[in-house]
């Protein structure tokens, strides 16, 4: 019976993916960074291994499908040797049994929250490769020629929705992970780990709903409510200048910055996102960390290309290509990060950015969100039931050990 | 001289089913399920008929199992029924001596020559709300341009638009092939017996395409019902265009837990509801031949 599992799952690994040659001198690299990202970390990639000598394959791989991917591979004994895990994923791959230890690591130079990311009972997974958040991008021509400054609230952006033409002041993108700075800002949360609670159907969590879904109804904001057309239509309305301001992490900054809105790149602005009350705007801490995978060939050369794509010189330089943020302190020492205008927007936010739990389920407390989110602001559902049915699915799909409220 | 037969149907189909069969009266998930590479052992549990009783009790937790049926049959039927009468009505037009008839049939087969994915994406695009073509088309007509791919009926309508699209070539082909194979001295004698065309379509064309209708019938509604490509990459995981197979997906794959049991478990009732429906079809037919 055993056997014949292994068997199942080996050929499901067969038709899901590719694994890696079984050639101890070459190790495989799955990059989950944009188009427009992707090529710097190849590029990094190659000089690790020409510099180590071994070799190394980078294979891209979508962002939304390589968590899965991984997880097929990885149970049939097959898949990359390192992956870029988001934050989120790591604890449950770490649980699942699926991730090589990172024992002595040094970890003494690298921010504190990311590097809670890459713990999972007590022992390290993974090394942060670069942490973000969200922010408010804003058209500074836009806003100047309407007199305006970035808002500070909701509220706020409301109010001067009007000099901005309105619809086109602001872009909400229906997914759950851009609710995220709404129910922060608005002091609630998604579950309470250490008191083993849901908490997503609370006040706090309504009445943040209600604020993101009041810029619509006062048509202060316009949203794509097709959610897989959404991201993507966000993208195409700043980047060509039809909207002023949109919420969104440091990775977007290569895409903005090929619009026809930013041709000229000091038109970027970004400030915190806004929150319920001045200064209060609380945005997720995200980012991504390199893990090994277990039961590869060659984990020795892995955890060397790890180390290196890690090192340094190497996230000053993404930092630099890219405007990404470092991970290690010393990094932010480099005049060529300190600089750089993203990362100096950024840095504050991540500062004040809002910690998520790092649990197993962590990476799943977003599908029944994201659809409960995008019904709630299509107008299908009040916010109260909307939150309800969601603590529900994370009952009875997510944390069944957790109870609600 | 049958062991090689009895063989391979053993592993290749009566094996895969049985393991399926047998996960679902476990609780096994991705974290109790055996990994022989990492040399972890089974520890999932015997639970019975649970994933049965708390499907078909209709909870939410385990998919809304009804309302789920009932949209997958609308899906289903909506869709069959739309291939059929335009997979016929294309298959009578091309069956006339017309002139350029080889590349009017090649054009018209083409949906079905395109990989469905590729299909899916594109058409996810043509109908985007804001920037679709679809849309703006309606805008510059002042229609109304609905959300179509969003949380309403209308990305059901939409998918299913989508699939009619794709799956007509098929019924166009088998169904020209049908007619093809009609002998014209049929109708040379119904013309000279005075049948209008009306009659000569009801008549001869009909029963004529009896047994090519039946079979492409069952074939479409079983490909139909399990039709996961076009809905699911067009729509992803939204509960309106949510049908049977999407949701034993969502809760196999994407979704939370990896839960295997409750997906094997919607695998055997949609294989029941097929195979059920296959024999009450076959039963209609014979009755309707004899």
């Amino acid at each position: 019976m055993r056997r014949s599992i292994g068997l199942l799952m080996v050929l499901l690994a067969l038709g899901g993916c590719g694994g890696p040659a079984d050639d101890p001198g070459e190790i495989v690299y799955w990059d989950t960074s944009g188009p427009h990202e992707s090529p710097v970390f190849a590029r990094i990639a190659q000089e690790c291994a020409t510099a180590g000598g071994y070799r190394v394959k980078v294979e891209t791989v979508a962002f939304d499908a390589a968590s899965n991917n991984f997880k097929t591979a990885a149970q049939g004994g097959r898949g990359p040797d390192v992956l870029r895990a988001e934050v989120a994923w790591v604890a449950q791959l770490a649980e699942l049994g699926y991730l090589v230890e990172l024992g002595g690591t040094d970890t003494a130079d690298f921010l504190d929250t990311p590097v809670g990311s890459t713990r999972y009972g007590g022992r390290t997974y993974g090394v942060p490769q670069v942490t973000d958040s969200l922010a408010l991008f804003y058209n500074r021509k836009l806003l100047a020629d309407a007199g305006v400054t970035p808002p500070r609230t909701w509220d706020e952006l409301k109010a001067v929705a009007g000099k901005l033409g309105g619809t086109k002041a602001f872009f909400l993108n229906n997914d759950a992970y851009y609710a995220l700075p709404f129910i922060y800002g608005a002091g609630g949360d998604l579950v309470d780990a250490p008191r083993k609670k849901i908490v997503v159907n609370s006040p706090e969590n309504v009445r943040a709903l209600e604020s993101a879904k009041g810029l619509l109804d006062g048509r202060a904001a316009t949203t794509a409510l097709d959610p897989g057309n959404s991201y993507a239509g966000m993208q195409a309305a700043f980047s060509a200048g039809e909207v002023a301001m949109v919420v969104n992490g440091p990775w977007s900054v290569a895409d903005y910055l090929r619009g026809p809105a930013f041709a000229d790149a000091a038109n970027l602005g970004i400030a915190p996102v806004p929150g319920e009350r001045e200064g209060r705007g609380s945005a997720p801490v995200g980012g991504h960390d390199y893990v090994v995978r277990q039961g590869g060939k060659s984990v020795d050369t892995a955890r060397r290309f790890v180390t290196c794509m890690s090192s340094l010189d190497n996230q000053v330089r993404v930092s630099r290509e890219l405007g990404l943020l470092p991970t290690r302190k010393s990094a932010y020492e480099h005049p060529d990060v300190k600089s750089n205008p993203v990362v100096a927007a950024f840095r504050p936010v991540v500062d004040a950015a809002h910690p998520r739990p790092w649990i197993p389920e962590g990476g799943q407390l977003f599908d029944p969100l994201k659809t409960a989110y995008a019904d709630f602001l299509a107008g299908r559902k009040g916010a109260k039931a909307a939150l309800d049915e969601v603590a529900g699915a994370y009952r009875d799909q997510v944390v069944p050990s957790y109870s609600i409220g | 001289m049958v062991l090689p037969v009895v063989l391979v149907v053993a592993v290749l189909v009566l094996f895969p089913l049985g393991q399926g069969v047998l996960f679902t009266f476990t609780d096994v998930d991705e974290g109790t399920i055996a990994n022989p590479v990492l040399g972890r052992p089974a520890t999932y549990e015997w639970v019975g008929l649970r994933n049965y009783a708390g499907i078909l009790s209709g909870d939410p937790g385990y998919g809304a199992f009804w309302g789920t049926l009932g949209r997958t049959m609308v899906w289903t039927f909506g869709c069959v029924l739309c291939h059929y009468a335009l997979g016929l009505g294309l298959a009578l037009l091309l069956n006339r001596q017309v002139r350029g008839r080889a590349v009017y049939r090649a054009l018209l087969i083409l949906p079905w020559a395109v990989p469905a994915f590729v299909s899916a994406f594109a058409w996810r695009h043509l109908l985007n709300a804001r920037y679709g073509i679809v849309n703006q088309v309606l805008r510059a007509l002042g229609l109304p341009d609905p959300v179509w791919l969003g949380q309403s009926d209308w990305a059901l309508v939409a998918v299913m638009v989508v699939n009619v699209w794709l799956g007509t070539p098929f019924m166009m082909v088998a169904l020209l092939g049908g007619l093809q194979s009609i002998p014209t001295t049929l109708y040379e004698a119904a013309e000279v017996d005075g049948a209008s065309p009306w009659q000569r379509f009801r008549h001869v064309t009909l029963p004529g395409l009896r047994a090519v209708s039946g079979t492409v019938v069952l074939l479409g509604v079983i490909w139909t019902f399990n039709m996961f490509a076009v809905v699911y990459l067009i729509t992803g995981a939204n509960p309106n265009t949510r049908l049977l197979v999407t949701y034993a997906f969502e809760r196999f794959f994407s979704a939370a837990s990896r839960d295997y049991a409750v997906a094997s478990t919607y695998g055997v009732l949609i294989l029941s509801v097929l195979l059920v429906f296959a024999a009450a079809y076959r039963r209609a037919l014979r009755e309707e031949a004899a």
